[in-house]
């Protein structure tokens, strides 16, 4: 991957994280929110791999796959303690 | 043409693939209208945007951060339609109403609302 090519798409996603938590605010339903803020963790799981992708380090992709993990239990909780008004 | 220059070529395409396709996910995110609407745009652009940054950092061709690029893909492919499926049923258990324009609801909740844009 070429330097400017990294440079354009970091930049990129750092403004789609900021839209992301605008729609995070924005967004009035509670289940849209909850969505909003998987979508935004998939997000920073994305800048991740890039850091990793551009410095040949993998120690970053140990920081995504935690963050994927962390963010999938949130979603399944939160999403279920609002439906069912109990997480199992 | 080496092959150096074309795997980087080939990193390069696939990483301005995936931004591109999150870009349409966070469109979808704040211009479609509704929760069950959204499950589309953030369920399917943006892990298929993710999964394209992978596999750009497979290009790579260091075995470590093959394995934890594969490991994550795995991940996401197999976690993301559960949590879309317990949103959608949190959004469905909660009464959310359906605001598209070609909506249909089968129950008998009249999820349907009057107020389309």
């Amino acid at each position: 991957m070429h330097e400017i090519v990294f440079y354009f798409a970091v930049a990129w996603m750092t403004g789609l994280l900021a839209i992301s938590v605008a729609a995070v605010i924005k967004i009035h339903s509670t289940a849209g929110r909850i969505l909003a803020l998987d979508m935004l963790t998939l997000i920073l799981v994305a800048l991740l791999v890039l850091y990793a992708d551009a410095n040949r380090s993998p120690y970053y992709l140990d920081a995504a796959f935690i963050l994927a993990l962390l963010a999938f239990v949130g979603t399944v909780a939160a999403a279920r303690y609002h439906g069912q008004r109990k997480i199992f | 043409m080496s092959l150096e220059l074309f795997t980087s070529l080939l990193a390069d395409a696939l990483v301005i693939f995936g931004v591109f396709i999150m870009t349409i996910g966070v469109y979808g995110m704040i211009r479609l209208p509704d929760t069950y609407t959204r499950l589309h745009a953030a369920s399917k652009a943006v892990v298929l945007g993710v999964i394209s940054l992978l596999v750009a950092s497979v290009v790579t061709g260091d075995p470590k951060i093959i394995f934890r690029v594969v490991l994550i893909a795995a991940f996401l492919v197999l976690t993301t339609p559960v949590s879309a499926h317990v949103i959608a049923r949190a959004a469905y258990a909660r009464g959310e109403g359906m605001r598209s324009p070609d909506a249909v609801d089968e129950s008998d909740k009249g999820l349907i609302s009057d107020h389309r844009p």
